[in-house]
């Protein structure tokens, strides 16, 4: 198990703490969820796993060894796949391997000879009728999947993924995540970072969402969506967006009631995430009561984008 | 670990183009123009200028003069109907004017109340051409007029002193005097002054590609996935450092044989490694490569982007080069810049190369400059690697 515990960083000459405290584990053979907004402290818990950031406060635990340890014997034992194409472009895609291959003094030292390795690393990424070409012809896709198959190839415990789908098409985006789900199935424990909440949604287990360097939340995918409010969103006539707001005031968190473009005041669209006490039901009756005439009206649990947003706020993180 | 990483330098090394154009063919291209252009400036001709007289005495002693400055200086070009237009233009590099009574001048005894023997130049003339040329007409005036008088004097010697016992002809100076260069390395010629110029200049120009590719790592990830594997600073430091020393090696190897093979083939001078101290020369490639690519470390681990990286190797190699007596050897500069000159290391440097293969310098003689150089290389290098170690990447 790769445990983080009371993770502190501060920059030189920073005023607040790029991480706060963070803690959380993330077991082998399972897929952990990383989220956060630009600047929420995912990059600098990634180079901390990566050994690339010494700890200033808090540990990290590698099956029991704490990271020093485990990075003396086998550095690449948690391995990265940088959200950049981390490779040498000009290089062909087998001398990649190569190079990187013979980088990791821990696999090199064990019985695998280099050439299975990288022999495996193509099959894995289906790269073999690349081998020959230069890194920076490939396409986007194929470029990911070399980005994955080098981190993949000295056969870690734990890989961290950041962003590994940006810039790829739909096929090379579902080769992806089948291949990261295979590397968990295989026993490998993996923490993937993704701002495309639906590719996390359908790969994690867990997630661990981060703001400003402190975990907001994290657990089981099913547990935290179960456990979030439900939505509701409607529109209709009869009603400004004034009254809208006074009704729903009384049954939850209104999220917007606006009117729509181009209607009389007297039609607009709302949406309410509802206290848990209340049904959508009797919100919809204390709607029609007060005079509104439903067009369209869903409701259901938060999705995890839904529960992020909640999370994190609306405002935009440009810095 | 450190063996692939430096096959890997190698190999993207030799996938760029640019980079190796600028590492090998720029100084080349510089050698070849450089040492053609500047021939002439290490061994000037007098001999063969167009030159004209204007001779208004026509006295025997001016013809004499005139007789002997042909046969040393070629035949006058008769005078253009516009001398001044023709010597303006430089299609006359100079003219002998003689105002009537320069030939009493020439024999008498009293000391003329002006010059009578003018030698105009062209304007553009070269100032080593033009020092010769005043050198040559004073000597030979000075010739004719010390024989003109030995001959008056002895005409009203004693009986008893023989005119025969003085050889007016072994008077001149050169009789007495030598002039030449104590024999310690070849002749000086624009070709033994460049090669090593923009040898230095090349192998300094390392700079420009390390920072680049650096740069290039840094901004795609690969260095942080290198450290992720457990790479020390030092390793990849290191890494990047050997590669480059068998590349200055290679420039270094490539362009002292352009001098010795090609320069000849193109009409100039050879390079000679006649009394060269190999182990001299062999030693201070090896402390300016250390050198040139220690700094060139710093500079990569200084450096935040490509545009800075493209920007500041190339600006701190020509800075270097212009003040170090790369691109105007220092012996022409003003007496403060030739002080300035001792602060860059492409001075240092070319001195030492200098040393071995103009002054056939031993290692002894190389000792301050090589000091320098090493000096320089490792305060870059403990640099780099501080500022690799603790900077974000």
């Amino acid at each position: 198990m790769l445990t983080l515990s009371g993770i502190h960083t501060r920059y030189p000459g920073a005023t607040g703490f790029a991480l706060e405290g963070v803690t959380f584990t993330v077991e082998r053979g399972e897929v952990l969820g990383l989220l956060g907004p630009n600047g929420a402290g995912k990059t600098t818990l990634i180079s901390h796993l990566a050994g690339i950031l010494p700890l200033q406060q808090g540990s990290i635990g590698v099956d029991g060894q704490s990271l020093q340890q485990s990075r003396k014997t086998h550095p690449a034992r948690i391995a990265v796949a940088p959200q950049e194409y981390a490779f040498f472009p000009t290089l062909t895609v087998c001398e990649n391997l190569q190079c990187f291959g013979a980088m990791d003094h821990g696999a090199a030292s064990s019985s695998d000879p280099l050439k299975s390795r990288i022999s495996r690393a193509l099959s894995f990424a289906q790269l073999e009728s690349f081998s020959g070409q230069r890194a920076n012809t490939l396409s986007g896709g194929l470029k990911r999947r070399l980005n994955l198959a080098i981190a993949s190839m000295s056969d870690p415990d734990y890989l961290l993924l950041d962003e590994p789908t940006v810039g790829v098409d739909p096929q090379s985006r579902a080769f992806l995540l089948d291949a990261v789900r295979q590397l968990a199935s295989d026993g490998m424990g993996v923490i993937y970072t993704s701002h495309y909440m639906e590719e996390v949604e359908a790969l994690a287990q867990r997630v661990v969402i981060i703001d400003h360097g402190k975990v907001l939340c994290q657990g089981a995918l099913n547990t935290l969506l179960a456990s979030g409010q439900t939505e509701l969103r409607f529109e209709q006539i009869g009603l400004s967006d004034i009254n809208v707001r006074n009704v729903l005031q009384n049954y939850g968190q209104v999220q917007s009631s606006r009117q729509l473009i181009g209607q009389s005041s007297e039609q607009c669209s709302g949406q309410v995430l509802l206290h848990s006490h209340y049904q959508p039901g009797q919100v919809l009756l204390a709607l029609e009561q007060a005079g509104a005439r439903f067009v369209h009206a869903e409701f259901g649990r938060l999705n995890l984008e839904q529960l992020f947003m909640q999370l994190t706020k609306r405002s935009l993180r440009d810095n | 670990m450190l063996l692939a990483l430096i096959r890997k330098e190698l190999l993207v090394l030799s996938r760029d183009v640019h980079g190796l154009l600028a590492l090998f063919v720029l100084p080349l291209i510089f050698i070849v123009v450089m040492s053609m252009a500047l021939k002439d400036v290490y061994s000037p001709h007098v001999d063969n200028l167009a030159w004209s007289v204007i001779d208004h005495d026509d006295g025997a002693p001016v013809k004499s003069l005139l007789t002997q400055w042909t046969a040393e200086n070629g035949k006058p070009q008769a005078l253009p109907a516009d001398w001044q237009a023709a010597l303006r233009e430089g299609k006359l590099k100079y003219l002998i004017q003689i105002e009537k009574g320069a030939s009493d001048d020439l024999i008498s005894t009293t000391k003329p109340d002006h010059p009578r023997i003018v030698l105009l130049t062209e304007p553009g003339l070269d100032f080593g051409v033009f020092t010769a040329l005043g050198a040559q007409i004073q000597a030979s005036t000075t010739a004719l007029r010390v024989r003109s008088l030995m001959t008056n004097l002895m005409a009203k010697l004693p009986a008893q002193i023989k005119p025969e016992m003085i050889d007016v002809y072994t008077l001149g100076g050169e009789q007495l005097t030598k002039v030449e260069r104590q024999e310690a390395g070849p002749r000086p010629t624009s070709v033994q002054h460049n090669v090593p110029a923009w040898l230095v200049f090349g192998m300094f120009f390392v700079i420009a590609p390390i920072a680049g590719l650096f740069v290039e790592e840094r901004s795609c990830g690969t260095l942080a996935r290198l450290r992720s594997l457990g790479l020390s600073p030092l390793t990849l430091l290191l890494a990047k450092m050997f590669p480059y020393l068998l590349i200055n090696c290679l420039q270094a190897g490539l362009m002292l044989a352009v001098g010795v093979y090609v320069m000849p083939l193109l009409g100039g001078d050879a390079l000679s490694m006649q009394h060269i101290q190999w182990p001299a020369l062999f030693a201070i490639l090896f402390a300016i490569s250390l050198a040139a690519i220690s700094l060139a470390l710093l500079v990569a681990a200084l450096v935040k982007t490509q545009a800075q990286a493209n920007t500041v190797g190339p600006m701190l190699n020509i800075l270097m080069a212009a003040l170090g007596g790369i691109m105007i050897p220092t012996y022409v500069m003003p007496s403060t810049m030739q002080t300035l000159s001792h602060s860059s290391p492409m001075n240092w440097a070319l001195e030492g190369l200098l040393n071995v293969l103009l002054r056939g310098g031993n290692l002894l003689s190389i000792r301050h400059e090589a000091a320098l150089l090493l000096a320089l290389a490792t305060v870059s290098i403990t640099l780099a690697y501080l500022v690799f170690r603790f900077k974000r990447i």
